[in-house]
């Protein structure tokens, strides 16, 4: 280094910094919108909420907020929110895998295969309030479904205690979008299955069964994790459905944040922050756990 | 040939109103390794799959030790079978797929990680059993999955395509590597390529497929000299072919091109008059000097390429165009083209294509 | 073999009652506003209804600035990453997915508390402002689908060797863009503008905390307070997402095929 620039002094000393000052900005210059959009609008309102959970209203650092959201109203609606959204989530994921095995190994027609996905395409993005509002008219005390049931079989379903206001009423609405979503998330994972495979567990002496076990489903399993915990976050942030189908009568976390929001229910502010705290750290959580999941126990992807 | 081994007796595969496969028959000897060779969708894949077990043949049985397994399924008939794809099992080392039949047959531990060992040093990868597959080059992937399929110690290896994914120098040495394997093994081994140099160089006998239908079974020797259709003559190795029509039957004297030829046959039952097709290899042709070779036609030198030690050399007969390869001699003068010059070749190499 | 085609034709098929029972239910429900005979008198109440073509209008609006500003944000980016700093890649995948892990209305409730009419950026001291602040929260929402769209288009051609050749014939940036890439990654562009399409038109959670009159508060002021309009209304929005994925794919059919990879 040194002897080569001994030959033109000068002009080694001038050129690389203003080089290096000029390119590094025009190269970060390109992804700047990109950055201080998602900080101005995504990362900073979340950091202002996290902060606030910390703190009292006037400013001083505090754990009471947290601490608050024990009491057995909040408790409730986590418990509930969580019982949900994990409930539709696996439920969702395992019906939802069953489908996109059976149209992508099952020997159906082609039509079969590109009519489901189609569906789930539309059904995926078929959420919020008019969802509720097919569920009712469905599932409801005068929904078709309900009046077949009580005419022609002669069976009433709400003497059984079901209510579609339930959780497992809201379960079954939350399939709804669960289950193609998965569909949708999974069907590419399952096309990776190589037909090779199964064929070479079949000569090396394999039963059908001792292929699945050994090899089909730890080769799902991470895609199958991931998107259970993609479908958790799903149900677990929604709103609109539970809140047309109920109202404010069921007490689940995003509805209990929504009223704490439009009219400080819970009579502290700084709580709502804490509520919102205690969102993102589940959702956050279940990641945490998925990318552990990932790299620790999946040596075998790249 | 010593005992029939496997035995494939009139078998037939359609699919829906398609045939794949017809009237395939073919005896193979225990330790065998034999070729399945041809054109791509001539239904080389089909005919293994039923061996393995995968379809079911419309028609025929298919005979392994002496037990009609037909009928059986694949993962009872204990056999190895090697993909094009390499088809190794992405979630388990190297180990732990070599070791899966074994595991799936309840073979103790240490039992089986022996073999696995063994299996390891047989294909030359002793250090590789902890990687995981995309952690191999194709080669090393396609040498597991052979240790794969070997490792239970399965009565016949199926090799389907095997060294079609593979780049050209993997490819030779891994089908030498294949081939000593299997010799070393004594297994009975069906391999099915599209590549006829492939099949020449490692098979005992070769079967030539064409249309679903087995046209010749034979070493490679008779495979490339004595084709018994024209097809084969066609697929293996490079043919000239000559129009030729009957003059004397019996006599095997034939007319090509107005010049007269005597082949040492008797052309029965074609007739007088009769069209036929001749066939000779370039490598049976040469130029000029007829010595003690008796055969001679009269050409026309039509063009000229010079490759190195060897000299391409396409001569005109009439309609027909004849190739033959010279050496390079320095001290002779190289052929010139639009000179005339005389084929010579020997009369017993002269092939007589069935149509 | 035959046992396996029997249990997925059945796994297909009680899929299938699951996922068409409830659509038949709701048109079913929607049709009885009528006594006694099925009618279509819901719809025409509903499309009467001046609520039902202004909130719909709002939210028509709200979606086609969603889709521009989206665009405006994504697309350079998803090009520069690609062209330029391939290493901050994971960061930037990460950002365009943390929306679905932070839920609609944590964001929103941030908004309201950051962007207050006394704050720095007083998004919500004025209606222009709150619907700005609307369009931005939906592009937020909308993001992960739009980069994963623009993000494969972009995989498909081989930005680099474009990009460099039009510079060797001396195209600007703008030129580039507007000329090279955008053509390129129409198609996936268009599908992620229907995505967001139909993830906004019928939004609820921000729109009514942002209390701004979209089509997703109408929607939900409706089924508190009408009995059959509500069915007639699902019925309409399902066409209206199925309409968008039609799009979707049909647009698919059109994109190109990868350049840089035989498939
Ligand atoms: N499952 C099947 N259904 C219908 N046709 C098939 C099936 N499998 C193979 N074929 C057809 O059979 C023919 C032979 O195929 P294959 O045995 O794979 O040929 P090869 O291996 O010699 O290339 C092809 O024309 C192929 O299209
Ligand atoms: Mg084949």
């Amino acid at each position: 280094m040194a002897t080569i620039s001994l030959s033109e002094p000068d002009a080694a000393r001038a050129v690389p910094p203003t080089a290096r000052a000029v390119r590094l900005p025009t190269q970060w210059l390109g992804v700047a919108p990109f950055f201080l959009f998602a900080i101005l609008f995504l990362i900073a309102p979340t950091a202002y909420l996290i902060l606030g959970a910390f703190q009292t209203p006037n400013g001083a650092f505090t754990l009471n907020n947290l601490a608050e959201l024990w009491q057995p109203t909040i408790r409730a609606a986590y418990w509930i929110s969580i019982k949900v959204s994990f409930a539709s989530a696996v439920i969702g994921a395992l019906i939802g895998l069953a489908i996109a095995i059976a149209i992508v190994r099952g020997g159906l027609p082609r039509w079969v295969r590109s009519a489901t996905m189609t569906f789930s395409g539309v059904a995926s993005n078929f959420a919020g309030v008019p969802l509720a509002f097919a569920f009712l008219a469905t599932l409801g005390r005068l929904g078709l479904v309900t009046i077949i049931l009580r005419d022609i079989f002669g069976f009433n379903l709400y003497s059984t205690g079901f209510n579609i206001l339930s959780f497992s009423g809201l379960t079954l609405t939350y399939l709804y979008f669960q289950i193609p979503l998965m569909v949708v998330i999974i069907t590419p994972a399952i096309d990776g299955l190589k037909k090779e495979w199964g064929e070479a567990a079949a000569t090396l002496g394999a039963t059908q069964w001792q292929y699945w076990r050994m090899v089909v489903i730890p080769v799902l399993w991470p895609s199958f994790l991931g998107t259970v915990i993609l479908l958790f976050a799903n149900a677990f942030g929604a709103i609109a459905t539970a809140y047309a189908l109920t109202g404010s009568s069921l007490n689940i976390v995003p509805i209990l944040l929504y009223a704490q929001i439009r009219g400080d229910v819970l009579h502290n502010p700084h709580l709502g922050y804490a509520i919102a705290f205690g969102m993102i750290f589940i959702t956050g959580m279940a990641n945490v756990f998925y990318i552990w999941f990932r790299t620790r126990s999946e040596r075998w992807l790249k | 040939m010593t005992e029939t081994y496997l035995s494939i007796q009139g078998v037939k595969k359609s699919f829906g109103p398609t045939t794949v496969v017809r009237d395939f028959s073919l005896d193979v000897g225990r330790g065998e390794f034999i070729s399945f060779l041809g054109p791509s969708g001539c239904g080389k894949t089909t005919m293994l799959r039923m061996v393995a077990g995968f379809e079911e043949p419309s028609e025929g049985r298919i005979v392994v030790g002496g037990k009609d397994v037909t009928h059986l399924k694949p993962n009872q008939r204990k056999i190895g079978m090697v993909f094009q794809a390499y088809a190794l099992f992405p979630n388990l080392t190297v180990a732990q797929n070599i070791a899966f039949g074994l595991r799936v047959a309840g073979m103790p531990k240490a039992e089986s990680a022996q073999r696995v060992q063994d299996m390891l040093k047989l294909i030359s990868l002793p250090q590789l059993g902890d990687r995981y597959p995309y952690q191999l080059s194709g080669g090393q992937q396609q040498r597991v999955a052979l240790a794969r399929a070997l490792a239970p110690k399965p009565r016949l290896l199926l090799l389907d395509e095997p060294l079609s994914a593979l780049d050209a120098k993997v490819r030779v040495s891994l089908r030498e590597e294949i081939r000593s394997i299997q010799k070393e093994l004594g297994i009975t081994t069906i391999f099915v390529t599209h590549d006829q140099e492939e099949a020449l160089s490692i098979s005992d006998r070769i079967v030539v497929m064409n249309n679903g239908r087995a046209d010749q079974a034979g070493t490679p020797f008779e495979i490339y000299n004595r084709p018994s259709t024209r097809f084969v003559a066609n697929f293996v190795g490079t043919l000239n072919v000559l129009e030729a029509r009957v003059l004397d039957a019996q006599a095997g004297s034939v007319d090509v091109a107005g010049q007269v030829l005597a082949l040492d046959r008797d052309l029965a039952p074609k007739r007088k008059g009769d069209m036929i097709s001749l066939a000779l290899r370039p490598e049976a042709v040469s130029l000029g000097r007829a010595g003690a070779r008796t055969g001679a036609l009269a050409a026309t030198i039509a063009d000229v390429h010079f490759l190195g030690s060897v000299i391409r050399v396409r001569t005109k007969i009439g309609d027909s165009t004849v190739s033959l390869d010279t050496f390079n001699d320095p001290t002779m003068p190289p052929p010139v083209s639009g000179t005339p010059a005389e084929l010579a070749f020997a009369p017993r190499d002269l092939m007589v294509l069935a149509d | 073999m035959k046992a396996g085609k029997f249990w997925a034709w059945l796994t297909f098929g009680l899929g299938a009652a699951y996922f068409i029972i409830p659509l038949l239910a709701t048109m079913e429900f929607a049709m009885r506003m009528r006594r006694g005979t099925y009618s279509f008198d819901a719809f025409a109440v509903v499309f009467g209804d001046p609520r039902f073509q202004q909130t719909f209008g709002y939210s028509v609006v709200a979606a086609f600035f969603t889709i521009l500003l989206g665009v405006l944000i994504v697309v350079p980016t998803a090009y520069w990453i690609r062209l330029r700093m391939p290493h901050i890649r994971p960061v930037i995948e990460f950002i365009t997915l943390l929306p679905l892990v932070i839920p609609a209305i944590v964001i929103v409730f941030g908004y309201i508390r950051m962007y207050g009419s006394n704050s720095p950026l007083p998004f919500l001291g004025s209606a222009r402002g709150t619907d700005a602040l609307l369009v931005i929260g939906y592009a937020i929402l909308a993001l992960p689908y739009m980069y994963r769209a623009v993000d494969t288009g972009l995989r498909t051609i081989d930005v680099r060797t474009l990009t460099e050749a039009a510079q060797i014939l001396g195209a600007g940036w703008g030129t580039i863009i507007m000329r090279l890439i955008l053509p390129n990654v129409l198609i996936a562009v268009l599908s992620g503008a229907f995505l967001t399409f139909a993830i906004v038109i019928g939004e609820f959670t921000v729109a009514s905390l942002l209390n701004r009159p979209a089509f997703g508060p109408y929607l939900q002021n409706i089924g508190a307070n009408r009995a059959y309009e509500p069915a007639a209304l699902a019925v309409i929005t399902f066409v209206v997402t199925w309409g968008c994925m039609s799009v979707i794919q049909m647009l698919a059919r059109f994109a190109p095929k990868s350049a840089n990879r035989p498939d």
